[in-house]
């Protein structure tokens, strides 16, 4: 009985192993990397949608989402203040995870399914100087899609708060 | 002539006596074998530096190895392997150093000129922390798992047993030579583990 039970104990701890290793999400797209578990869930989008459907309108629904989020990496990938921070990350799912953020906080019909703003973070050292280069980008990037400054500030001021998780330097 | 002669003859002895392997095994004064010791005995080192590549990797959020020794004028490449940036720095005097490494930046390296003991950081992750031993020797290995290193045709002349944790002045001691073919055991104090 004893050795049974025991048995069953290193049987187990075996499978939690093997669930712990990395995988592709069911959401991830073709050229995303393999990623450590973790839960997936809206509340890791770290902020709650906006609640007036004409924003999203604004934006221009979930097309005019991505093209902000394109110009945002864009200017990420030419900006030598933070371009250093992403060069080996994973950007197929940085894109479509931002797109999903973008778009459940604006009050689209998106899930968002990447981890939560501290985990994402945290080995990344990032300043304060480094966090404010990133939201100057997202503005140009909104300003190129002719998004109304008072609607820019709509998101900017739900994506704010999130410098605790972010900022660790 | 003679006089030539004779320290030809001289020279020529105390090589063919002084060429063997020893062994050194450290232990703690529990027994436990200490990894990560620096064992090195005296010996000139080449003109001109061995073509070796020496490595100081950063991987899953830590240094490897934890103690590298080198050879004075040694370039050390310090490959990162994370996708996050690390910035590597060391303060020690006159082998100062920083290096900002992107996410799988795998090319910088640094030339240590200067001997003596480089204890090394991230800016971003207080938590790695490394060490590179720069010596005058070629003849100088780093403990292994089980805490024995084999130093392979040296000259005879004391043996040095560091160890970056050592309770021992300059985390260091100083010890005879074994005899011929044996292990020289030596016990010493560590305070704290990698």
């Amino acid at each position: 009985m004893i050795r049974s039970l025991l048995l069953a104990g290193l049987f187990s701890a075996g499978l939690s192993a093997a669930a712990l290793a990395q995988s592709h999400p069911p959401h991830a797209q073709p050229g995303e990397l393999e990623v450590d578990p973790y839960t997936v869930s809206d509340a890791n989008a770290g902020a709650d949608p906006i609640e007036d459907a004409d924003v999203f309108v604004a934006f221009g629904g979930e097309a005019g989402i991505a093209r902000v989020v394109d110009g945002l990496l864009e200017r990420v990938r030419e900006d030598e203040r933070i371009e250093g921070i992403f060069r080996a990350s994973d950007w197929p799912r940085l894109r479509r995870t931002l797109i999903e953020q973008f778009c459940y906080i604006l009050g689209g019909p998106c899930t968002y399914t990447g981890r939560d703003m501290a985990s994402v973070h945290r080995d990344h050292g990032i300043t304060t100087r480094e966090f404010n280069a990133l939201v100057e980008n997202l503005q140009d990037a909104m300003d190129a899609e002719g998004i109304p400054f008072a609607l820019q500030n709509r998101l900017l001021a739900r994506l704010a708060p999130m410098h605790r998780d972010v900022v660790t330097r | 002539m003679m006089r030539l002669l004779s320290l030809l003859a001289a020279l020529l002895v105390s090589g063919q006596a002084a060429a063997e392997d020893v062994t050194v095994r450290v232990t703690t004064p529990a027994g436990e074998p200490v990894a990560h010791a620096v064992v090195s005995l005296p010996g000139a080192l080449p003109a001109s530096p061995a073509d070796v590549v020496h490595e100081m990797a950063q991987e899953d959020l830590r240094f490897d190895p934890f103690v590298l020794v080198v050879p004075q004028g040694a370039e050390v490449v310090f490959p990162n392997r994370d996708r996050v940036r690390h910035h590597v720095y060391s303060f020690a005097r006159d082998n100062a150093f920083e290096l900002e490494l992107y996410g799988r930046e795998q090319e910088r390296s640094v030339v240590f000129d200067a001997q003596g003991n480089v204890p090394i950081g991230c800016n971003i992750h207080d938590n790695m922390i490394a060490y590179i031993r720069v010596v005058d020797t070629p003849h100088a290995v780093v403990t292994n798992a089980d805490g024995v290193a084999v130093l392979e045709g040296v000259a005879a002349g004391p043996v040095t047993v560091w160890h970056p944790y050592a309770n021992a002045e300059n985390n260091r001691l100083v010890l005879d030579a074994p005899a011929d073919g044996s292990t020289l055991d030596v016990t010493l104090d560590v305070h704290g583990r990698r």
